[in-house]
């Protein structure tokens, strides 16, 4: 029952215009990211490097498809996660708005089957989410813009990967985004399990990640126990791929705290709709 | 009439919160019954088929369905039931078929395309198929949520407020279609509604409760009769003189004369045929016997009371 109930999810995902707001979003997003790099790149990278050319040189061809899906990554993980909640959050929710969560729960199928199906067709949706970033930040910006090493300004200074030891990098840096924007989509299921309207779980999960944003960049020492818990600290995380050495403690410690939430949020979600009354 | 019962609620109650829905509903439906739930606005009777349906969870009481808990075998007996509660709402974005698809591949049986095509056509909506939900009437979608309640053959079909927005072709189509369902399918069916006339029509026996209490529950035919009929009699002339004659047959008879040539009685209703033949053998030509007191009436006292 279950795998027949995603097979219904991904039928409805499909027909649902809303689906393919984030995939229009996001294509028009990195489309207008390409096309200011290739109009301006050169200037905004000169802007960047200007403060360390007086003991560097820099030769060949910085402004590279690898850099560009690095910047690509870097300036919409901030926005994904609305585009994700967009889709996640009216899954349970949306179905109580629209009255066929009643139908639906007069079926022989459990609750917790209805929710582990929607949470299935909650990562396939943000898998395909991802994916589609990284073909358009990668593989078209490599075809715009050619492959090149990759010249990355971390906290601790300049870092310079060569172009054949990239690859692997964003692959891993794909993953991690992904697991921190299911984090979002199973945030964004389990307030859905609390609401009957689209709009209430949406909103909430965007003010979340507000909020936990700002606690985190407080330089404030009360917070300081509370930060490496949150799990916005941890979206960025993809970042330290692009580190040399790779800080594989700290990479492991953010996809242990990544995942710890996705499993408390799910749980919740469970907990929540297998005792609610259904009365939308 | 089958007795083996189909459904036993006992003692029913639900609270939300500081409010108590319902505080005591007890009934039963037996096989083959069209069973009818009745109660004003707010009488509990949505909140009764929810918990019926493990929609929402009782805080007392026993739900018993095919003679098994509902809370313990829950999926076992909803993959025999088939339900609409107060309205059917469907997936507007997706056609008439998908919704059916979708609906029919988590129902716990096969069903093939055959079944859904024929399924559309018992309930006249062949040809309709492909469209989009979004754009069928209040009329079609109802008869799109009893497709969607036939289509794994359930013996028993719970319908709540099934008429409900219907236009008076509508009402008709739906209540032909409950007694299709009983006669040519044998289903047991549960059926409530504000159309009290309705479940007059359709319903064997029924159940009225009101402030989330059971107030009264039997046969359709035995409660209306056990209950006096304010019974209009048209004649020719003459109904002083009719008048007269009544008392003298039948002493106990509360009547007055409305106008020289209307009567009218409170009666229980098994003696209507009576009154008829005193009439007729009495030399008077009767025009017409009105019974004016139905189920409408019957259930206003009940639930006044």
């Amino acid at each position: 029952m279950l795998w027949k109930n995603t097979y219904n999810e991904f039928i409805k995902i499909l027909a649902k215009p809303r689906s393919y707001i984030g995939l229009a979003a996001l294509t028009l997003l990195i489309l207008i990211i390409l096309f200011a790099m290739k109009a301006d790149g050169r200037m905004y990278i000169s802007f960047v490097t200007a403060s360390f050319e007086q003991t560097l040189s820099f030769n060949g061809n910085i402004l590279n498809g690898n850099l560009i899906a690095f910047i690509v990554l870097q300036m919409l993980i901030v926005h994904i996660p609305l585009l994700v909640a967009l889709v996640t959050g009216d899954l349970l929710s949306g179905e109580a708005a629209m009255g066929t969560l009643r139908m639906l729960l007069t079926k022989p199928i459990s609750r917790s089957q209805v929710v582990y199906s929607k949470l299935i067709a909650a990562a396939a949706y943000t898998f395909i989410l991802v994916v589609w970033m990284g073909f358009l930040a990668l593989v078209v910006g490599r075809w715009m813009f050619g492959t090149g090493d990759l010249i990355v300004l971390n906290s601790d200074g300049l870092v310079i990967l060569n172009y054949a030891d990239i690859l692997w990098r964003y692959g891993l840096a794909f993953a991690v985004a992904y697991l921190a924007l299911m984090t979002i989509a199973t945030l964004s299921i389990a307030f859905s399990a609390f609401a009957d309207n689209s709009i209430g779980p949406i909103v909430s999960t965007m003010a979340v990640i507000i909020l936990f944003t700002i606690i985190g960049s407080l330089d404030v020492s009360v917070f300081d126990h509370v930060k490496p818990w949150l799990f916005t600290t941890h979206m960025a995380s993809w970042r330290s791929f692009f580190s040399d050495p790779v800080p594989w403690a700290a990479i492991k410690e953010s996809v242990w705290i990544l995942l710890g939430h996705n499993i408390l949020f799910v749980a919740i979600a469970i907990f929540k709709f297998k005792r609610k009354d259904i009365t939308s | 009439m089958n007795q083996e019962p189909i459904i036993e609620v006992k003692g029913l109650q639900k609270n939300f919160g500081a409010f108590t829905a319902v505080k005591d509903v007890s009934f039963t439906v037996n096989k083959g019954d069209v069973f009818g739930f009745l109660g004003p606005n707010g009488a509990g009777k949505s909140t009764t088929m929810r918990c019926m349906l493990s929609l929402i969870k009782p805080n007392a009481g026993q739900i018993n369905i095919f003679g098994k808990n509902l809370f313990e075998a829950r999926n076992e007996i909803l993959a025999n039931v088939g339900s609409i509660v107060e309205k059917p709402d469907f997936y507007k974005y997706l056609s008439a078929l998908k919704n059916l698809e979708i609906f029919a591949r988590i129902s716990g049986a096969d069903v093939n395309q055959k079944t859904i095509y024929e399924t559309l056509d018992f309930v006249g909506l062949a040809g309709r198929e492909k469209d989009k939900v979004g754009g069928f009437s209040h009329g079609m979608r109802q008869r799109l949520g009893i497709a969607q309640t036939l289509l794994h053959q359930p013996e028993l079909i719970i319908l709540d407020e099934p008429t409900t927005g219907l236009d008076p072709q509508g009402i008709i189509e739906v209540r032909d279609l409950i007694l299709r369902l009983k006669n040519e399918q044998n289903k047991t069916v549960i059926l409530s509604s504000h159309q009290l006339a309705e479940i007059e029509h359709v319903a064997n026996r029924m159940v009225i409760i009101n402030k989330g209490q059971t107030i009264i529950e039997g046969s359709v035919s035995e409660l209306m009769n056990a209950q006096e009929t304010l019974l209009s009699i048209e004649l020719l002339e003459r109904s002083n003189e009719a008048l007269e004659l009544l008392k003298q047959q039948f002493p106990s008879l509360k009547a007055e004369v409305i106008s020289p040539k209307t009567l009218e009685l409170n009666v229980e209703r098994q003696f209507i045929p009576a009154i008829n033949s005193a009439l007729v053998n009495g030399g008077f030509a009767v025009v017409a016997l009105e019974p004016k007191r139905t189920l409408e009436d019957f259930f206003i006292q009940m639930t006044q009371n």
